[in-house]
């Protein structure tokens, strides 16, 4: 980060930004690949690990089935010996009996002992292959249980494995979902659709590049907003990342046109789709705001709806308000923590951004020195700073009655800018605020956690469902923005355009078809069998009436230890591919039950939770 | 949430039809439904359902008769060829020995048939397979996606049931778990900083988020190039405002506390250590082997290789009725792995929490040095 920001001191021009993206796919591809390689190993350690504990108990138990048919033997022979005169019906009865316990012995050695029905010990349970796949199946959570720990030492070195493994394993195949998810959607609408969006592209690729530095900003602003900075700090931990630095240096730098083409093509790079909804609309609109920059602190009109927002940045609970209730004509239609009205309310914020961008940039053209960084991160120069001010006063006077009545004033501007500064004022401007916004902000989390409950990442189904869209939990959104791995998530507002539901349920059930001719093939099982195995596996509830590889009737070490890696894969990437599809459709799920819901008259906030 | 519903209540009485009542009764049933009290009942609803369901499907006559008539034939033929081997011929010690030996080995690989295919484990569990609380507890492993594999269906029409069945239910239990374990997991937090916390730890936690926003500030306002001599009197109109909001704040302030890890930890091994006791007692099993049957359940794992037997199932005394370590056996299931749900909840604010104070202090960092 920090070299980043330097090159873009240097040189803030097309080369670096290539570079920065150039940087940026390094880690997040060395992420993701160190991620898989992590899982991999793991694997193989847990591999080494239980071959070793375990393949004793296996030899034993194999030689004890030995005994005891010796057993059995011995027995029928002291019968036979024992009675003087040989009557049928008592052999009978007696060997029956026998046979009935020693037909007990036999289940429970391989219900209880772990005997795979094999008395050579050349055919093992625990070679090195069952021993990867019985790893593979703990840390999916499959658990068939055809191979099972029976040691004290397995299950102890078992339970540890699981609990390091699980949450690994759910981290990585939610990685591996979000990349297969984005590069499907890229698919569909790139390739498959490319012909009918062909046209509507480029006005919604302007709209998405300028979205994409609202969510920058907003970035930022989420970060302080966790440690209650107040609000100077805002902007300079929002440059702080080298992200944002970057974003806003381009556009005062170079020409908007030149932004918009490297925008695109970066959209075009990672697979992203456009928003589609009422995107020349918005363009319109904020090409309209940056047309009248320099009026608008005098225009009435517009001044409401951008100082709303252009206050956001500076106090969390402003910024909050900005983002939940913006006066949106064209948006609010009464229901605030509605998904796509969400979704559209992310790029309501940024033509204010834009606004305020140019705003500066306006102001810092002028000086053109090496005073530029630190304009624009300590952003200290005073106009700019009365400026903003006097954008957010009208706002501050809609949330806060106490500074209602001073505030007004233009002349106001620069005497107040001093206890802005730091969050203290003695004529009563900031105190209250300030409790206000807190007070505020700890409400709006409040209602957040209502409507984003539960684990996400853990979710017990065995993959990860990241909430891709509206960030309106600003816990659980900061968690992804601030891994790597989740930075093209976070600027990609591209959900609000989803692959259809149909789509992704083709591909689960093509999959699963699929899956189930190759078994019936390897396996000799009958059709339904195999998709009814399929099934079973791929939503990890892994019965174990089905496993592959454990047919008796051809015993080829090679086969057996190809077929075992042919279902490993199968497993590990349809439950991936699972998880794309759910991360692909959730969207449109939760839209298509809430209106079913608000159909039934069931309200928000239940069929928000039911559409997990 | 409440007023809302009330709301709407009110909004629906200007209607006096007989079928908008009764609409709006429908209505408020399915809200309540999906309500968080509700969804419990749900669940259980449908997991009894599917017990029945698999009941109809899977006990009909013949169908787990065949596999016992398979086996016993085999072991009656096999006594037959014994019979005839020990009577009808002359014979020596070693002969007969590896003569029986062949035979025995031959009843043993159809056992290992009947059990590896058929899943079979003996006349006397085959019987109990499908009772009412066997099926409870198969529907059960199937939505929660444990999938013990004890017991499982034969048929191809209860395949298709099955599939069906975890289709709907998968995504109605998650329902389930997320309700109840963000219920639990606020109900949790509350206590937590009622109990734990204690009120002048809270006051030097605020003193200290306190004290860090004020660095931040100085920090900025060296970049800002202002005067610190504002800085004090804010402290005090900054400490002023917490206590004033303090009374209003109480609850929102609860929400924001972190329960850290260890105890989320503590919390699951005493969850699955009171399971183990439990099941210990329950099957005589050993206690290790009652947690790791805990562990394995609520990690949705499922081995099955223990699996609740016929001293929970109730079906050892007599045929079919529900004991209380049966229920006890179910509620242990379903509220530890909200229970687990809650405590990744936790584990994971906490740790997002953490993550986002270093990349915080990164930040600061790599800001500073520029």
């Amino acid at each position: 980060m920090l070299m980043d920001m330097d090159f873009d001191d240097d040189t803030p021009n097309r080369c670096t930004t290539l570079v920065y993206y150039a940087w940026k796919i390094f880690t997040c591809l060395f992420l993701h690949v160190l991620l898989v390689t992590m899982v991999v190993l793991y694997c193989l350690l847990g591999a080494f690990a239980f071959e070793n504990l375990e393949k004793a108990h296996e030899i034993e138990v194999k030689n004890s089935i030995y005994v005891m048919r010796n057993n059995v033997t011995s027995d029928l022979w002291r019968y036979t010996r024992e009675s003087l005169v040989l009557y049928q019906d008592n052999f009978t009865t007696n060997v029956t009996a026998r046979l009935e316990k020693f037909e007990q012995d036999l289940i429970y050695a391989i219900r209880r002992s772990g005997w795979d029905g094999e008395e050579s010990t050349a055919v093992m349970q625990w070679t090195f292959t069952g021993a990867l796949f019985y790893s593979i199946i703990v840390i999916t959570t499959i658990g068939y249980g055809h191979i099972a720990p029976k040691t004290l030492n397995g299950k102890i070195v078992t339970i540890f494995y699981a609990i390091v493994g699980i949450p690994l394993m759910l981290l990585c195949l939610s990685n591996i979902g979000d990349i297969m998810a984005h590069s499907f959607r890229f698919l569909y609408w790139k390739v498959c659709c490319y012909t009918c969006t062909r046209r509507q592209r480029r006005v919604q690729s302007l709209r998405r590049s300028r979205s994409q530095r609202s969510t920058t900003r907003s970035h930022g602003s989420r970060a302080t907003s966790l440690k209650r900075t107040g609000r100077i700090s805002q902007r300079s931990a929002d440059s702080a990342l080298g992200m944002s630095d970057c974003y806003t240096r381009s556009s005062y730098s170079d020409t908007e046109c030149r932004y918009y083409d490297r925008m695109e093509r970066e959209y075009a790079m990672f697979g992203g789709v456009m928003p589609g909804k009422a995107a020349p609309n918005r363009y319109s609109q904020q090409s309209r705001y940056s047309d009248t920059v320099p009026l608008r602190r005098h225009s009435p009109a517009i001044k409401p709806r951008s100082t709303s927002q252009n206050s956001g940045p500076r106090n969390n609970a402003n910024y909050y308000h900005g983002r939940y209730r913006v006066p949106d004509p064209n948006y609010s239609d009464g229901d605030q923590l509605d998904g796509p009205e969400m979704m559209q309310q992310v790029p309501s914020i940024l033509f204010n951004k834009y606004a305020l961008d140019r705003d500066e940039s306006r102001r810092i053209r002028p000086k053109q020195g090496e005073e530029i960084r630190r304009n624009l991160r300590g952003h200290s120069a005073a106009p700019n700073l009365a400026t903003e001010k006097s954008s957010t006063l009208p706002h501050g006077a809609g949330t806060s009655r106490a500074n209602s009545s001073r505030s007004k004033t233009p002349q106001h501007l620069a005497v107040d800018m001093p206890p802005m500064m730091d969050d203290h004022d003695p004529d009563d401007y900031n105190p209250r605020p300030k409790f206000r916004s807190r007070h505020r902000n700890s409400n709006q989390t409040k209602r957040l956690e209502v409507m984003a409950p539960s684990p996400r990442i853990m979710s017990p189904l065995g993959f990860a469902v990241n909430r891709q869209y509206p960030r309106r939990s600003p816990r659980y959104n900061d968690y992804y923005d601030d891994s790597d791995a989740y930075e093209f998530d976070d600027n990609n507002p591209d959900h609000i355009k989803p692959v259809p539901i149909w789509l992704c349920v083709l591909l689960v059930v093509s999959y699963i078809i699929m899956g189930a001719f190759l078994f019936r093939s390897w396996e000799n099982w009958e059709f339904p069998d195999s998709a009814y195995f399929c099934f079973i596996t791929l939503t990890t509830i892994g019965f174990g009436d089905f496993v592959p590889a454990q047919s008796r009737s051809n015993k080829e070490g090679d086969d057996i230890k190809l077929r075992i890696w042919f279902c490993s894969l199968y497993l590990l990437f349809g439950i991936a591919l699972l998880a794309m599809s759910f991360n692909l459709v959730q969207e449109e799920v939760i839209s298509n039950v809430k209106t079913v819901a608000r159909h039934l008259g069931i309200i928000k906030d239940e069929d928000d939770e039911e559409s997990e | 949430m409440e007023r809302k519903r009330s709301g709407r209540r009110y909004y629906n009485k200007r209607k006096k039809t007989w079928t908008q009542q009764c609409k709006d009764y429908l209505r408020q049933f399915i809200a309540f439904l999906f309500s968080n009290i509700g969804i419990i009942c749900l669940v259980v609803g449908y997991t009894i359902a599917g017990a029945f369901m698999f009941i109809f499907i899977e006990s009909a006559p013949g169908n787990s008769q065949g596999i016992i008539d398979l086996v016993t034939a085999n072991r009656t033929g096999t006594v037959a060829r014994l019979w005839d081997l020990t009577c009808c011929s002359t014979y020596y010690e070693d002969d007969w020995r590896t003569e029986v030996q062949m035979h025995l080995r031959s009843f043993q690989s159809h056992v290992i048939e009947a059990v590896r295919n058929f899943s079979y484990e003996g006349a006397s569990k085959e019987m109990e397979r499908w009772t009412f609380s066997g099926s409870f507890l198969y529907s059960l492993s199937v939505i929660t996606t444990i999938g013990y594999g004890n017991v499982t269906p034969r048929t191809l029409l209860g395949k298709l049931a099955t599939i069906l069945y975890a289709i709907v239910g998968m995504p109605l239990f998650l329902l389930y778990l997320s309700n109840i374990g963000d219920i639990l997991a606020k109900s949790f937090k509350w206590i937590y900083a009622k109990c734990c916390l204690c009120r002048s730890c809270k006051k030097r936690r605020k003193r200290m988020l306190a004290l860090q926003r004020k660095e931040q500030w100085k920090m900025d306002m060296r970049d800002l190039k202002l005067n610190t001599g504002v800085l004090t009197e804010g402290e005090e109109s900054d400490d002023e405002g917490t206590t004033d909001g303090s009374s209003s704040l109480s609850f929102n302030d609860t929400q924001e506390v972190t329960v850290p890890i260890s105890l989320c930890l503590t919390i699951m091994v005493g969850y699955i250590s009171g399971g183990a006791v439990l099941f210990s007692k329950w099957e005589d099993w050993e206690f290790f082997d009652g947690s790791y049957f805990c562990f394995i359940s609520l990690s949705t794992i499922g081995f099955g290789d223990f699996v609740p037997g016929s001293k929970i199932t109730g079906t050892a005394n007599g045929s079919g009725s529900i004991q209380v370590s049966f229920i006890l056996c179910s509620m242990y299931l379903m509220l530890g792995m909200a229970l687990i749900a809650m405590c990744f909840n936790l584990m994971q604010q906490d740790v997002v929490m953490k993550i986002r104070t270093c990349t915080d202090i990164l930040r600061r960092i790599t800001r500073c040095k520029n």
